[in-house]
């Protein structure tokens, strides 16, 4: 996995497994590998790892099972509430940026259908 | 739990000068560490007093030991095989370690060869740079023991073996082993740091979590080092 330096790498590896819950590539119920695994996988530290599993376990998004492993949540609508909040992340940023360019908020909602848009047409 | 390594208060002069002085520096168990220095910073002359193969003023403890024989036991240095001939057969030097380390695993050697591709059969001098810093990890890493120094592995290597020797010590490193590893070049061992050491003005300048630094500066271990370094050597 590539890191950005800047960026603490356990939020970055927290962010990585929560877009793989997210678009399904880690499906509600499934088994996580071992932290050394997941370690080797993403090449970080293995403490950096469990790190980040704890802060995903501690917003219940990953149980623990003692002596089973870690788990993805069963519970889909902490999934959905999961996707919500990351979406609204990346919202608040791309509006806080239009906004600061002095655009109203017709303004920005009409830039981004246009962008959409042309986006289609180029394809 | 015991730490891994405790320094304090060492010193060391080689003739007038002084190479380290009051350095202190405590490690707990199951660490990666980087020690990043310029070239000549005393980056090895720590790993050596650490060791014992050098002898200055102060207290040096590793996992509670202070004798010098209790603290080679516990110490892996990737010692660099100088003192093997370039005929000598690979396999007679994994004898060799087999014979001088109690806590030489044959098996995790076999291991890690077999993941970083050393052909056992060769030579020493047959050995290109890259392959030879392979064999030195893997040698460092078949000792199963607390606290393993890596002396700058990557200098002068191709980064595919880099990648795959950050990934044997991902792999290999016992849990609550602590590893220092030495470089003067740090973007490519930055995420696998837990902690960076720093060691400037011949002394032990900073000790930081990595992640701690990234969040509270917002900047890449590498830019912070660089700019410890800018700074000059007036300040505080």
């Amino acid at each position: 996995m590539y890191f950005d330096d800047k960026i603490p790498i356990y939020y970055q590896i927290k962010n990585h497994i929560y877009h793989e819950i997210i678009t399904g590539a880690l499906q509600p119920g499934e088994k996580l590998p071992s932290v050394r695994q997941l370690a080797v996988d993403v090449t970080a530290n293995v403490n950096t790892v469990q790190r980040a599993l704890s802060e995903m376990i501690a917003a219940g998004i990953i149980e623990s099972k003692r002596g089973r492993g870690n788990f993805v949540t069963m519970e889909t609508t902490k999934i959905t509430d999961l996707k919500t909040q990351l979406v609204t992340t990346q919202l608040a940023h791309v509006y806080q940026q239009l906004h600061a360019l002095n655009l109203s908020d017709e303004e920005i909602l009409a830039s981004v259908q246009h962008y959409i848009e042309r986006k289609g047409q180029a394809k | 739990m015991t730490d891994s390594l405790s320094i304090q208060n060492v010193t060391y002069k080689r003739g007038m000068k002084t190479i380290l002085h009051d350095a202190n520096l405590t490690l707990a168990p199951g660490k990666i560490v980087g020690l990043l220095g310029e070239n000549g910073a005393g980056k090895t002359t720590l790993m050596r007093l650490i060791t014992g193969s050098a002898k200055g003023a102060g207290d040096i403890m590793v996992s509670g030991d202070t004798a010098e024989a209790d603290r080679k036991r516990h110490v892996s240095f990737s010692e660099q095989l100088r003192g093997f001939a370039g005929n000598t057969k690979l396999t007679r030097i994994i004898a060799f370690y087999e014979t001088v380390y109690e806590d030489f695993e044959a098996d995790r050697f076999t291991e890690l060869a077999t993941f970083l591709q050393i052909d056992t059969s060769l030579k020493l001098a047959a050995l290109s740079k890259g392959m030879k810093e392979k064999l030195v990890i893997a040698l460092t890493l078949a000792r199963r023991t607390n606290l393993y120094l890596l002396d700058e592995p990557f200098s002068g290597i191709d980064s595919m073996s880099r990648k795959k020797i950050i990934n044997s010590i991902i792999q290999w490193k016992p849990e609550n082993a602590t590893m220092v590893i030495s470089d003067h070049y740090v973007s490519e061992i930055a995420p696998i740091l837990d902690e960076i050491v720093i060691v400037k003005d011949q002394t032990i300048y900073a000790h930081r979590q990595a992640d701690e630094v990234r969040e509270e500066f917002h900047i890449g271990i590498e830019a912070y080092y660089e700019s410890l370094y800018e700074r000059g050597n007036d300040n505080d």
